[in-house]
């Protein structure tokens, strides 16, 4: 039996209820891994949603190549952000507390590979992701804002995150998540149309494409040609079977490549993202980039 | 020919003029390599005017009718004066660049100025977006970051149709403010009934209720100065003449000592503020039961308004309320029982919260559980009416309520139970008669969705269905009954031209719309 989100009747409770307060206590992760989360009863399932990080664990918290993104290493490792919003997570997610010299905590999110393409690339190993402190990303495809909120935290106050998602139900929940994040702009509209909301909208230096389309390389591509600076990066998503499921998925991906380098977007890495997902690879480019 | 760009953003509307670029030329080479420079476009492209809009409101609008391709009056007039002015019959010597072809054939048709959006004049916003901060002064770096976020947040919440009196924290606080009232409440009226008995010990047995002593206390004031004429007084705050006398009698033979009038004054303050207190604590708790009529009308006629905001603020909100199974809503707030008797393989709970509601009380021992069961499921379905519903109705929670009664009865004497479906049939039935006493009639897709909604009790029967959807989960039913008491509180709310072509719909596509709102709602 699943216990219910807010922790009040006391009991055995890890993670949330416990964790919020800050006790500064060493390290930790929260408690009770396998509880939170999808809560298969009492017994200990070992699912995929806890990120691979386990609780109660001596955690040593490092800078990962890219940077705003940080790796807890522990018996597994795990990548985490920092939190943008300490005290506030987004869905369930396990938080990690770290002591400075001078007593202070700092709180670390885990960002799970399996709910997120954009750590499945990072974790897959690539090259260079763009998104840093400091830019301006536009996402398409926001969803219920999990990647938001950690693409949120790795740019920090100084830049924001455009987030474009065209659900109501998932808005709702995008909405309640960018109140608390102030870089985080929430925009319910349709992301084939960036004219309707083109008023709301700066130049930004990312395009960050997860909408799992038939047409998503037209849709990056008009939306890049509203917002996206000359020299700017993008990065876009595949299924292969949203686009066509029929034929093979190398095919689909060389077919969106196509598409992509028509639009003077010019994809630089393509991931196969295997590893949590089938038939999904991701493609890193650049947009208008001045000719060597 | 002059050429001109309206560049939409979210402080205001600006104009611009282009020069140095030839017009028939149009290179969009040429621009995009005067775009990366900031001084070289700044001599491109010039601000001619800029018109902030008045107020967030004003700003809404704008942005709702740029989204739709639709020209304001302040838009309008904006233009109209900023641009030179087109004489009838002549050639105007300008054109006015846009971002959108339909902004533009309106902009047309409403003031004859000739509109182009062509690549040349994408390049030429790109550049405009890219280094708008530098072009209006006024502007700080950060400002326009924070017009664009408070313009996304009203703008998206028009689109999620947030509703400000919908709001469930409201409910969450007040609950927890109520409680913590009680608590204080009682213990300043515990420190009233110490602090005066050192002047009149006896009081305290003689009035029991905390309210009231603080109004005697406050009356009496004085002990020595208690006479029979304060006897009309007293039998108005006590209600009762006897009590009154015992009060006078006491009084005379009081063993209390005396306070000076320092002393009784602050007795006096403290009993005033207990008093203000227990009437705010009254205010606060009529308050909380206008909100819960407003945000969950069902749950709160179904088992009051106390408990109902007592689950919603334990699950966290009327959305988690309505997420969770029943199973859960029925120990909600038992937890502690629940895991100890889950690890030592024991008793689970029969019922958390859901116990104070009077349902529970009247079921004999034996029955207890199955009545919590019962009641639980109940409280489900109507806290899932209440949280994806539109309309604000309690004639589902009345009807539940009577289920529940007759289910009491049932236990009791052995009368048989009406079926579920008979129920909601008769609640979509008064609220159809509702609506066709109203203006609109709709006859014809009521009657449709009505056969939609015979169709989703028969699935919400445990009765193995005949339909093709009997492998979803009770959540889904539930959610499909909700969709359909959807369409009909949609109709009812008069709205014929979406309930029409929705009931059309329907009946045209059968299920298949409905899986495609499930999967949306799964996604979750």
């Amino acid at each position: 039996m699943k216990p219910p989100q807010r922790g009040r009747g006391g009991g055995v409770r890890g993670g949330r209820g416990l964790a919020r307060g800050g006790e500064g206590s060493a390290v930790r992760g929260s408690g009770r891994g396998g509880e939170s989360g999808r809560g298969r009863g009492p017994g200990r399932v070992k699912s995929e949603s806890d990120g691979g990080i386990k609780g109660g664990s001596k955690v040593l918290v490092t800078p990962h190549r890219h940077a705003g993104v940080f790796v807890a290493k522990s018996k597994a490792d795990a990548l985490v952000t920092k939190n943008l919003v300490p005290g506030e997570i987004i869905y369930n997610e396990k938080r990690i507390f770290v002591q400075n010299e001078d007593r202070s905590t700092v709180e670390y999110r885990v960002w799970n590979p399996h709910r997120s393409k954009l750590a499945d690339a990072i974790t897959t190993g690539v090259d260079n992701i763009w998104i840093k402190p400091g830019v301006k990303v536009l996402y398409l495809g926001a969803s219920s804002g999990y990647t938001v909120s950690h693409v949120s935290d790795i740019v920090g106050p100084e830049g924001c995150v455009y987030a474009v998602e065209h659900s109501d139900i998932c808005g709702k929940v995008l909405m309640n998540m960018a109140e608390k994040r102030t870089n985080v702009i929430p925009i319910i509209e349709d992301a084939r149309h960036p004219a309707k909301y083109r008023m709301l909208v700066g130049m930004v230096d990312i395009i960050f494409s997860d909408v799992n389309h038939p047409e998503q390389a037209k849709i990056l591509s008009l939306n890049a040609s509203y917002f996206l600076k000359s020299g700017g990066h993008f990065m876009i998503s595949i299924k292969a079977n949203s686009i066509d499921s029929t034929i093979a998925a190398e095919t689909v991906y060389q077919m969106e490549v196509e598409k992509l380098q028509m639009e003077e977007l010019r994809p630089t890495e393509i991931l196969h993202l295997d590893s949590c997902e089938e038939k999904h690879a991701c493609v890193f480019g650049g947009y208008r980039l001045p000719r060597k | 020919m002059a050429m001109y760009v309206l560049y939409e953003s979210s402080s205001g509307y600006a104009l611009l003029e282009v020069h140095g670029l030839d017009e028939i030329g149009q290179n969009t080479e040429a621009v995009r390599t005067s775009v990366s420079d900031l001084s070289r476009f700044g001599r491109v492209v010039q601000l001619t005017a800029f018109h902030p809009f008045e107020s967030a409101l004003d700003a809404l609008n704008q942005v709702n009718a740029v989204s739709e391709g639709v020209m304001t009056d302040e838009l309008r007039s904006f233009l109209e004066l900023n641009l030179p002015k087109v004489k009838e019959g002549k050639k105007p010597k300008f054109s006015l660049g846009l971002a959108e072809p339909k902004l533009g054939s309106h902009i047309f048709e409403a003031t004859k100025i000739p509109c182009q959006s062509n690549e040349f004049v994408l390049e030429l916003l790109r550049g405009v977006r890219q280094h708008f901060d530098r072009f209006i002064k006024d502007l700080k770096p950060g400002d326009l970051e924070k017009s664009q976020l408070g313009l996304a947040h009203s703008y998206s919440r028009a689109k999620v149709k947030f509703n400000v009196n919908r709001v469930d924290n409201m409910v969450i606080q007040a609950i927890f403010l109520l409680d913590t009232l009680d608590k204080d409440i009682n213990s300043f009226a515990m420190r009233v009934r110490e602090w005066y008995s050192w002047h009149f010990p006896e009081l305290v047995k003689i009035v029991n209720d905390n309210y009231l002593y603080a109004r005697v206390s406050k009356m009496i004031d004085d002990k020595s100065k208690l006479t029979e004429d304060h006897i009309p007084m007293l039998t108005e705050v006590l209600g009762d003449e006897d009590k009154a006398k015992e009060v006078i009698e006491a009084g005379k033979a009081s063993m209390g000592q005396d306070l000076s009038p320092l002393d009784l004054i602050n007795v006096q303050t403290f009993a005033q503020r207990v008093m203000d207190l227990a009437d705010y604590r009254k205010k606060l708790y009529d308050y909380l039961v206008t909100k819960m009529s407003d945000i969950a009308p069902n749950l709160a006629a179904l088992i009051g308004e106390m408990v109902g905001a007592r689950l919603i603020s334990h699950a966290g909100s009327l959305t988690n309320l309505a997420k969770c199974p029943s199973s859960t809503l029925q120990i909600l707030g038992a937890e502690k029982a629940l895991f100890r008797a889950l690890k030592t393989r024991g008793n689970t709970p029969k019922y958390g919260l859901i116990f104070h509601s009077s349902f529970i009380g009247r079921a004999s021992a034996k029955n207890k559980g199955r009545i919590a069961r019962y009641l639980a499921n109940k409280c489900s379905i109507a806290s899932r009416i209440d949280c994806f519903a539109d309309g604000a109705t309690t004639a589902f929670g009345e009807k539940l309520r009577e289920q529940v009664e007759e289910r009491l009865e049932f236990y009791d004497k052995g009368v048989a139970p009406r079926k579920n479906v008979d129920v909601m049939k008769e609640v979509i039935e008064n609220l159809q008669k509702q609506d066709e006493e109203g203006k609109e009639p709709v006859d014809a897709s009521a009657k449709k969705s009505k056969k939609k909604k015979a169709k989703g009790e028969e699935e919400e029967e445990e009765v193995v269905a005949m339909e093709e959807d009997k492998s979803e989960k009770k959540k889904k039913k539930e959610k499909r009954k909700m969709e359909t008491a959807e369409e009909n509180e949609k109709s009812e709310k008069k709205k014929t031209k979406k309930s029409k072509p929705g009931g059309e719909e329907e009946t045209d596509d059968g299920h298949s719309t409905k899986k495609k709102k499930k999967k949306s709602k799964t996604a979750e």
